[in-house]
């Protein structure tokens, strides 16, 4: 009975299925596959790519190797766990494409270009002379003129020659905590990294005993000389350590605001640039571990020393941003000032003279050449001569970036007294060496700095810091908190907790999907910004099938679509053309196109 | 109502003696829990509303594990009184059955235990074999509810029904002929289908197949062969018999997945159901590039399964054959093939794995290489010891007396009576290796990111933990179940295998 009952039951089950069956849809129906173009034979096997990339950007990869797929390749990926490896990895050659990013922490579009793009750049793979001709076209151009020539090198760039295929433009994005922080004191810029001097406690009389905790992933310092490093280890803590001729506002532009110069001006013909500087700071230096005034002014002397050495490639072993000061031609002392008001500012028929005392209590009575005697309380100024080797505006970007914080002669010249051609990595111990301030036996440390903070020691747990005593006492730049520490925490997830127990105050970096997180802590505000940040593809350029056919560039170019990127990041990600898209609109826009895609791939495969 | 002429240790041995009743309450219990985890999931906090279907689910269980827990009562009444269960508790077992249609795979074990009064091998086999291929066809065919079905579903399911009709046969008939002394003849055609239908990777159905044939050949002379032997204890313990339940279903669901699930649901990214909570046609919701959990689960049992039999099979290969080896010969052979195991054994497993990965790149046969070759040392050791043990036994004397050839000695008479040992301690470890293969690949070490492999899922899900907690649970849950299985099974192998509880 009761098996009867089943084999009912089954059989009742078994024709459902099937009367079910006649309107299920199989993915045959879905995907038709398309029918093959009349004429011509094509190799429908997918082509073989390779793609490097670091495990902190997996979702990029595997979107780009989705795409890629999708179009007709066959992806290996090739991905390392941190720069290092998969910069090796590329120095070696083992890509046809490579995930690559790049800010512009300058904020010109000259940078953005340059070290990249141009044939022998810092970091150039390329060597294109139609690609160097617009590039250094653009550099001598102003604003106005520029967006048309860089259109031109984008459209060589991108769709023409297809070099690289971009991705994305980011959000700059920080978090902190409301709760012990004043929001206001908080800011966040498009390229300049954090002042610390800014940031305040919500409770003032914190300022005094209370650290504020920030955050880093890196705890191998490059250098603490300025000039000696360029990476994300010490942007920040250099950029706050050194103080520099100008700076840059949150939207990228160029002020002496919170700068050594109380005002800047461009001479006629654009080559020459005049700083006026101000008299009250002091380097600090450290002292038992603690912050101490070393007595000696920031002066003119000081400026010319630390830009010459800047564009010196020489000047030190390990040099590495001498590219971004090639400009330089020349720094010197402007102590006559009849001088200044002979010259003319650039596009105006005022004097440098008068745009160099624009807004200063007491007007120029004389200008000194010891730095010990200015006073400009008493008219007593020093002023500094830029000269460039041909016009170019932009160098002031540069001089805003951190390579060109002011050191001081005095102690650099006095520390670094080894031959730097005969520089034993062993033996000698330059100014900056994170050793020297790293704790344990090799602890010594010997830094001189002209920024609103000094180090004073490290280990791989924390950094800790100490309000320069001298720096702009009394005005509205002196630094507010007494002691700043960096906690070295390498994942984000951890950081992100960290900010959420309190036990550090700021996080720099909050990833697109953790925005959510951010937003449903009450004690936490979310800071943002579209920043100078883009992600492109780099195609291989030596001994690789992508290296020789253009063909096979564009169809990878044409594969990518930027929309599903976008829709992944949920729109916190930005449509780009190429690096300059953040600083210059061009107007050009990349289309997923998966029938030209193909096309190309066809064409690929054909020539093979 | 109780029979005072018994004592209270009586009354205490007939209970604990009975497997129905450990079973039952067993079966209520869990059920009972499960119950309430469904109750609490049904439960929207927002509006303080219920989700209907959840909820239907979770008060089917409790219906279940109130009648289950009845029947334990009525069972334990039975057993006091007259030291048996009373048929008319057996006949609830029927309506018991009926649990099979909630997947609750307790009570429904529990139910076919307590229809049969006198339960074989052969039928248990034959339950755990219809139960497996039920279960797959059950989770197969929540495809039905997907925007589209892969190209071989309607084959795949189609070939899910007929095993399961053939099993279901199979089950009626070895439950009215396999405990004759003397089994007619056709029930070999039935051993034929039932090793046929287990290609889908019911190994359930294989061993039944075997058992039978075995009993065929046999013709009631012995009392029974080695295999119904350890089916029969390990069924003596419900964990050990639903964990091997779980392996064979996921082995058999990897398997039919070629046919049922389409692997591009699992691997292609669709940017418009980016992290979807779970409904129908997605029953474990999507991940952060719109692929679907459950197809990538689904997938993922395959690369675990693969890697974790793998990379246990390798080293209990190469290992027991040194082992062996080193045992036999002892001296100078054994000083030399265990010292240098030694070092090998020296370098902590999980390290020897990431550095092998680190040098020789990220791809499913360097991981199960990488795993493989850190457990040697320990299976070398194990073997060693039981050769050296059984090698002092008096018929091994008798065998070189005989003038047998080493080789002969070793392997015929050796290293049969020394695999027991090596069969629990790979079950145990396999558990060790389907954690350690996710471990790597949350590290970024295992396979490639996009492939669905449970530790990738659940590295992907990690970051979503807070605001779509689904991505990372049920990943989790998934190698949990795995490992227990397999940790159970190796429990009750152990208990199975082991000559001296006889």
């Amino acid at each position: 009975m009761k098996n009867k009952g089943k084999f009912a039951a089954l059989v009742l089950l078994i024709f459902s299925i099937m009367l079910s069956a006649c309107q299920l849809t199989t993915k045959k129906d879905v995907k038709e596959s398309p029918a093959p173009t009349q004429g011509t034979v094509v190799d429908s096997n997918p082509v073989d790519i390779e793609l490097l990339g670091m495990s902190s950007n997996e979702a990029d990869l595997n979107i780009v190797r989705d795409q890629l797929t999708k179009n007709g390749f066959k992806v290996k990926l090739n991905i390392q766990a941190d720069y290092g490896s998969y910069k090796s990895q590329q120095d070696a050659g083992n890509f046809d494409i490579a995930l690559s990013s790049w800010t512009t922490v300058t904020g010109n579009p000259d940078y953005a270009v340059r070290s990249l793009f141009k044939t022998g750049g810092d970091y150039s793979i390329l060597a294109d002379p139609e690609i160097d001709k617009l590039i250094d076209a653009a550099g001598a151009q102003t604003p106005e003129q520029y967006t048309e020539t860089y259109k031109q090198f984008e459209q060589q760039l991108v769709f023409d020659k297809a070099y690289i295929a971009p991705l994305y433009n980011s959000l700059k994005a920080q978090a902190l905590n409301q709760d012990v922080l004043n929001k206001d004191s908080v800011r966040i810029s498009k390229s300049r990294s954090l002042p610390w001097e800014d940031v305040d406690f919500k409770d003032t009389s914190k300022r005094e005993k209370d650290a504020l905790v920030l955050q880093s992933t890196m705890p191998t310092l490059t250098s603490l000389d300025p000039i000696k490093g360029n990476d994300g280890s010490i942007n920040i803590i250099n950029t706050n350590m050194y103080a520099r001729l100008v700076n840059l506002t949150d939207d990228d532009k160029i002020t002496s605001e919170g700068s050594l110069s109380l005002n800047h001006a461009i001479a006629e013909g654009n080559s020459d640039y005049y700083f006026i500087l101000r008299d009250d700071i002091n380097f600090a230096q450290i002292k038992n571990k603690l912050a101490a005034d070393t007595g000696e002014r920031v002066g003119a002397d000081d400026v010319i020393f630390s830009l010459n050495r800047a564009k010196d490639k020489n000047s030190v072993p390990d040099h590495r941003t001498f590219t971004l000061h090639e400009h330089i031609k020349n720094v010197e002392l402007v102590t006559d000032a009849a001088a200044l008001e002979a010259v003319k500012l650039s596009g105006g028929s005022d004097t440098v003279k008068s745009a160099l005392e624009q807004g200063l209590g007491t007007k120029i009575s004389e200008l000194v050449s010891d730095k010990k005697q200015a006073n400009n309380k008493e008219g007593k100024y020093q002023v500094v001569k830029l000269t460039t080797t041909e016009p170019f505006p932009q160098v002031l970007n540069y001089l805003a970036h951190q390579s060109a914080g002011i050191v001081s002669k005095k102690q650099v010249e006095s520390i670094n007294t080894y031959d730097v051609a005969k520089f034993d990595v062993n033996k000698d111990i330059p100014y900056g060496d994170q050793n020297t301030v790293t704790e344990g036996n090799a602890y010594n440390n010997t830094l001189y700095t002209s920024g609103p903070y000094i180090l004073s020691s490290k280990n791989d747990y924390e950094a800790t810091f100490y309000k320069n005593p001298a720096y702009m006492t009394g005005t509205e730049n002196e630094p507010n908190i007494a002691n700043i520490k960096i906690r070295f925490i390498k994942d984000a997830d951890s950081s992100l907790s960290a900010l959420r127990s309190g036990e550090i105050h700021l996080y720099y970096g909050v990833s697109e999907t953790k925005f959510d997180v951010v937003k449903g802590d009450s004690k936490l505000a979310l800071q943002m910004v579209q920043s100078n940040a883009v992600s492109y593809l780099l195609f291989n350029t030596k001994n690789r099938p992508v290296a020789e056919s253009a063909d096979l560039r564009k169809a990878v170019l044409y594969s990518i679509n930027q929309d599903e990127i976008l829709a992944f990041y949920k729109g916190n990600k930005f449509k780009a053309f190429s690096t300059l898209s953040p600083i210059v609109n061009t107007g050009l826009e990349l289309k997923a196109d998966p029938a030209k895609a193909k096309e190309f791939l066809n064409a690929y495969k054909a020539s093979k | 109502m109780t029979n005072p002429t018994i004592s209270k240790q009586e009354v205490r041995f007939r209970l604990k003696s009975n497997q129905e009743y450990s079973q039952a309450s067993f079966a209520g219990i869990v059920s009972l829990a499960l119950g309430f985890v469904l109750l609490l999931n049904s439960y929207v906090p927002g509006d303080g509303s219920f989700k209907p279907a959840v909820l239907i689910a979770s008060i089917a269980y409790f219906a279940f594990a109130l009648l289950e827990l009845a029947v334990w009562a009525l069972i334990r009444n039975d057993l006091i009184r007259s030291g048996a269960i009373r048929r008319s508790t057996r006949m609830l077992g029927y309506v018991l059955l009926l649990s099979i249609l909630t997947a609750n795979v307790f009570v429904a074990t529990m139910a076919f235990q307590l229809i049969k009064q006198k339960k074989s091998a052969a039928y248990t086999l034959a339950v755990y074999s219809l139960l497996t291929t039920l279960l797959v066809f059950a989770v197969s065919a929540l495809n039905l509810f997907k925007p589209y079905v892969a190209n071989g579903f309607l084959i795949g399911m189609f070939l899910l029904i007929v095993a399961a009709i053939l099993q279901l046969a199979a089950l009626l008939l070895v439950a009215k002929h396999a405990d004759k002394a003397v089994m007619p003849r056709w029930m070999g055609l039935i051993a034929g289908i039932l090793i046929l239908t287990s290609v889908s990777g019911n190994l359930f159905a294989l061993f039944l197949g075997l058992l039978l044939i075995a009993k065929l050949r046999d013709k009631g002379y012995s009392s029974g062969s080695k295999l119904g032997e350890v089916v029969e204890r390990l069924s003596r313990s419900s964990t050990s018999m639903l964990g091997l339940l779980f392996i064979l279903f996921l082995l058999t669901l990897s398997i039919t997945s070629y046919l049922t699930f389409d692997y591009g649901l699992a691997i292609e990214n669709n940017y418009s159901l980016i992290l979807q909570s779970p409904e129908l046609a997605y029953p474990l919701g999507t991940d952060n590039f719109g692929r679907d959990l459950f197809s990538r689960i689904v997938f993922g049992a395959r690369i675990s399964l693969a890697v974790g039999l793998l990379s246990t099979l390798i080293p209990l290969l190469i290992g027991g054959v040194l082992g062996a080896v080193s045992g036999y010969y002892g001296r100078h052979t054994d000083n030399i093939i265990m010292r240098i195991l030694d070092i090998l054994y020296a370098i902590p497993g999980i390290l020897l794995a990431i550095a092998i990965i680190a040098a020789f790149g990220a791809s499913t046969v360097n991981l199960i290489l990488a795993l493989s070759v850190g457990a040697i040392p320990t299976y070398a050791r194990t073997m060693r010891a039981n050769v050296m043990l059984v090698s002092t036994l008096e018929y091994v004397q008798a065998a070189r007396a005989f003038g047998s050839s080493d080789r002969t000695i070793l392997f015929k008479h050796i290293v049969p009576n020394s695999i027991a040992p090596m069969i629990v301690k790979s079950t145990l470890t396999i558990g060790t290796v389907v954690i350690s293969t996710s471990s790597l690949s949350y590290l970024g070490l295992g396979v490639e990111p996009h492939i669905p492999e449970w530790g990738n899922i659940l590295k992907l899900g990690s970051a979503y933990l807070e605001t779509h907690a689904f991505t990372a649970v049920y990943p989790g849950l998934a190698i949990i179940a795995l490992v227990l299985s397999f940790n159970f099974l190796g429990d009750g192998l152990r208990d199975a295998l082991d000559p001296k509880l006889d």
